[in-house]
């Protein structure tokens, strides 16, 4: 399968490009998330990504299309729920997981936007870069490969033994501040 | 007019009974589990084949029909246990009447697996009920099932049935029996109230 066709636009011209792409026969809303692209080195930020397909092109030739733009941290993006009811799950979702405010978010609730699917009381946003998993922290990562080894500590063990083996820094993985383990 | 039917208890002729007595209750206990399946995930199939007629546990008397969590003796945790599910489990097996017993099928539900690391998943449904099997596995082929429901009959077998044993089975973990958790039945106002709550108009 080819790749979708992505449109690039500003974070102002969101809901002027969706609208677009709709009045172009791209009316059923597939999904909406967001990709934490706060590391990058130009415009760090979230990118807001949607998936709309055109539903007029018949069978077996789908036509679909992504608009992406990118947020910046702690701005609010356009809500798109004006243009599909439908959206205010996606947007529910992409709030609580990546902590994304929606401007004139409208789900017929009057209630705003509120977490979806996260347990009650749950704190954090788990889908960004920064969100630390607390397993991590008790436990080495990355572990050996094989049982036995890498039984030290988070820096040490298996991982630094080896000079080949390059360290990694992943996401969720605590860093050393984070005290002796 | 309202029937009142109690939940049923343990009496005290289990306590008292003698030693044959206890060894034929333990029998009829051991070869008619009725299980209740808390399918969560892709483990669930497996559960599924093991109680299909190739591997057949309905032979070990164990039987997959339970109306639901109140008419069942064993619960058969299979899949990933989330968080936001959590509360659902605890709440099913308090439902249940004693003497019950649980079965935690497959990695996921044993430690939490592949997902031992997630932001939303339970690291073992262990910290959540009092498990008596653990079936290890990432999913245990249904022969670890029957491994796991042997198990089960051998330890249901060499136990001592009572109000006390029952107390120091499940203490710490005990925070209700079925009888308290229970709701009355809903009136026909409230359901039509709940139908139209939550719509906007």
């Amino acid at each position: 399968m080819s790749e979708t066709p992505c449109r690039d636009v500003p974070l102002q011209e969101w809901t002027a490009a969706l609208t677009a792409a709709r009045d172009e026969g791209f009316d059923f809303f597939d999904w909406l998330t967001a990709v934490d692209e706060t590391d990058a080195e130009e415009t760090p930020g979230f990118d807001l990504v949607c998936h709309l397909m055109n539903s007029s092109t018949g069978r077996g030739t789908l036509a679909r299309v992504l608009v992406r733009t990118r947020v910046p941290n702690g701005q609010p993006a356009p809500s798109a729920t004006g243009l599909w009811r439908g959206a205010a799950w996606h947007e529910r979702e992409t709030y609580e997981m990546f902590g994304i405010d929606f401007a004139g978010f409208d789900d017929g609730t009057g209630l705003g936007l509120r977490p979806l699917l996260l347990p009650e009381g749950f704190d954090g946003t788990p889908l960004r870069k920064s969100f630390v998993l607390a397993s991590r922290a008790s436990k080495a990562w990355p572990g050996g490969k094989e049982p036995g080894e890498g039984a030290g500590g988070h820096d040490g063990g298996a991982a630094s033994d080896k000079p080949g083996r390059k360290k990694i820094n992943a996401p969720g993985v605590p860093d050393a501040t984070w005290g002796p383990r | 007019m309202p029937v009142d039917l109690p939940m049923p208890r343990i009496g005290a002729v289990n306590d008292d009974a003698p030693r044959p007595i206890k060894l034929v209750l333990n029998w009829g206990r051991r070869y008619s589990l009725w299980v209740f399946n808390f399918g969560l995930a892709c483990c669930a199939i497996e559960f599924i084949s093991a109680s299909m007629a190739r591997h057949d546990f309905i032979r070990l008397g164990v039987i997959p029909f339970a109306p639901g969590p109140r008419q069942a003796d064993l619960m058969i945790v299979s899949g990933t246990v989330s968080d936001k599910m959590a509360p659902a489990i605890r709440r099913l097996y308090d439902q249940m009447p004693e003497p019950k017993y649980v079965i935690s099928f497959g990695a996921c539900a044993n430690s939490g697996g592949p997902y031992w690391d997630s932001y939303c998943v339970t690291k073992g449904v262990d910290q959540l009920i009092p498990v008596d099997v653990y079936v290890p596995g990432c999913p245990p082929r249904p022969e670890a099932l029957l491994q796991g429901i042997i198990r089960l009959q051998e330890k249901i077998a060499s136990e001592t049935l009572s109000n006390k044993a029952i107390r120091a089975k499940y203490a710490g973990s005990r925070r209700a029996a079925a009888g308290e958790v229970t709701r009355p039945l809903l009136s026909k106002t409230e359901m039509t109230g709940r139908d139209t709550a939550g719509v906007p108009s």
